[in-house]
Formats: structure tokens, sequence, C-alpha cells
């Protein structure tokens, strides 16, 4: 077996100190994906209050989102509307109890991780989309803009 | 053997700069270090509009926030002591807000706010002035300070303390 030469050496060893600092900015990056995000790694809305999917039953509409550890969502700037406008009339929206959270707003209601909104069927009517608006904030003291999305419904699956 | 300590000793080390640049780099952006853009308009709440150049020759503090942002309001104080303090020495705090104008007139009395707030017509217009400086989530409060020279110092998604606050903003006083 040939004698490595020192520039081989010298390559290998470069090579390993290249590896090693990607492996370490990457590999803690996954560890701290599991904590709380901090300002550099803040999701983008979309990913943050994912909404998953808008699903038609007989008389309702539920309305889903995924909502990202260290995230949360604001009961009261939930909205919903059949797209187009006036297509279908939908009931006041039924949610789940949230979390308490008192902030610079008062007190509040916030939602983490799963939340389904049910919406009222009324004239046994159902829109083709909703256009859903919602708000939601990163625990580590910042807020992302409302965002409105429009979504197929879709029927539910048995 | 003493190759092998070597190498395991680069290693270390680079795993750890590498690691430290990562976090850095991550936080500064990449706006630091730059101009601020030319030509970024938005208006008062009287609708005049004003272009960020005016504020050139000061210290500018560009704090992004709105009224449905909890932490933003809860900062709002902090600035207010600093552009009393301050603004004799140089300093320019500018609030252009991310929300509907009327939110914003709504809100001004009960948080006392002693310093230029900016707004637009849409929201939506803001948050693409946010993107263009570095903000591409749009989380707020977001800040820019800016030099007398109109570079950028410091980009900051989300509050400041209010120690670190004064600090930055004592130690790049114009002159």
């Amino acid at each position: 077996m040939t004698r490595s030469t020192p520039t081989m050496r010298a390559m290998v060893v470069a090579l390993g100190a290249l590896l090693s600092s990607v492996s370490a900015a990457a590999g803690t990056d996954a560890l701290w994906s599991h904590k709380q995000p901090t300002a550099a790694d803040l999701l983008p809305p979309a990913q943050a209050f994912a909404l998953v999917a808008a699903e038609q039953h007989q008389d309702y509409i539920d309305v889903s989102w995924s909502i990202a550890p260290g995230y949360y969502l604001y009961r009261k700037r939930l909205a919903f509307a059949a797209e187009p406008a006036g297509s279908a009339a939908l009931g006041t929206a039924q949610l789940p109890v949230g979390a308490k959270l008192q902030d610079e707003q008062g007190d509040n209601e916030v939602y983490r991780d799963l939340l389904t909104a049910r919406l009222p069927l009324h004239g046994g009517r159902a829109p083709t989309r909703l256009r859903v608006r919602f708000q939601g904030c990163a625990d580590i003291g910042v807020c992302y803009p409302p965002q409105t999305q429009v979504i197929d419904v879709v029927a539910s699956t048995p | 053997m003493r190759t092998i300590l070597l190498f395991l000793f680069i290693c270390i080390v680079a795993a750890g700069g590498g690691f430290f640049a990562y976090r850095h780099f991550a936080h500064a952006g990449n706006v630091v270090g730059k101009p601020l853009p030319a030509g970024i308009q938005m208006n008062d709440l009287d609708g005049k509009p004003h272009a960020l150049e005016e504020y050139r020759g000061k210290l500018l503090l560009l704090n992004f926030w709105a009224t449905w942002c909890g932490p933003c309001l809860h900062e709002i104080p902090e600035l207010v002591k600093l552009q009393t303090e301050f603004g004799p020495r140089g300093l320019q705090i500018v609030g252009p807000a991310v929300d509907d104008p009327d939110a914003v007139r709504g809100m001004l009395g009960t948080l006392g706010i002693n310093y230029p707030v900016l707004i637009t017509a849409e929201p939506e217009t803001m948050i693409k002035t946010m993107e263009q400086l570095d903000n591409p989530v749009g989380g707020l409060p977001f800040s820019l300070l800016v030099g007398a020279d109109g570079i950028i110092i410091r980009r900051q998604i989300g509050e400041f303390s209010a120690g670190e606050l004064r600090e930055m903003i004592s130690s790049h006083l114009p002159t």
C-alpha cells in the first residue's frame, strides 16, 4: 500500500474540517428544531399555521389547521366566508375552548398543535371554496400579519 | 498518532467555527452593512407621503408594528422614552404600521407615540416593503437601525430588550 503524501494528508484534514463544520451547523439546527424557534429560523406563515383541509359533511364543514410547535393562533382572529361570496350560507363557527393567554391585547384564547373549526351549513348548500382568515404568533415574541387563504371544500371520506 | 490528534483538533475547531459562523450570519440577515434601499415611500396619518431618505443625517430606528401585535405594543413604551431622551441628540424613531389606518389612529392616543407613524393604503404594501428589507416571513415587531450615513447597522425580528436597545442607540448616535 502506498504511503500518503503530505498533500494528501492535508486534503483529508481539510475535507474532514469542512464536513465537521457543515454537519455541526446542520445537526445543531436539527436538534433545535424540536425546541422553540428563534428569530433566525421562523417558519413562513403557511408552515407555522398550515391550513390542512376543509371537509364537507352532511350539514357542516370542518376546517382544520396543523400548528407548528412554538406557534399559536388567536381565536378572535379567525374568520370564514363562502367563496365566491354569498354562494352558501354559513352559520357561526363552532370552536373548541382554547388555552388562556393574557398579553397586551387583553385576555385571549389561543390554539396550538391542531385546530378544527366547525361551520354549520344553512339552506343545504355548501360552497365549493372557503375564504379563511387567521392570525397568530410565535412564542418567542413575534407575530405574523393576518393571513387570508382560499381553500377548496372537499367531500369527507367515510 | 500525531497526525490523528491534529486532525481531530482541526475538526473540533472547524466544527465550532462553522457553528458560530452559521448562527451569526443566520441572525444578521443580508441587509446589514448595506444602504437602506432608495425610494421607499409611505404616508403619514394625514395622507402626506414621506420618503425614508428624509431622515438621512439622523440615527434612524425603523420599528414596524401593528395594533394586533402584542410584542409590538409591549415594546413601544420603551421607544417613546428613547425618542424623548435621545431625540435631541439625533435619534429619529419611525413606526411604519402594518395595519389598517383606522385601527392605527384608534390606538395612537393610548400608546402616546411621540414619533412619526407611517402607513400604506394596504397593509400588503407594507409587508412587501418588509420583504425588501429582509423580513421574508413578515414577522413583527421588525426593526432596522440605520446610521446617519444611510447604512443599515442592525436588523431585528422580535423585541429588543430595553437595555440592548438603549446601548445600541447610544453607541451609534451621530457625533
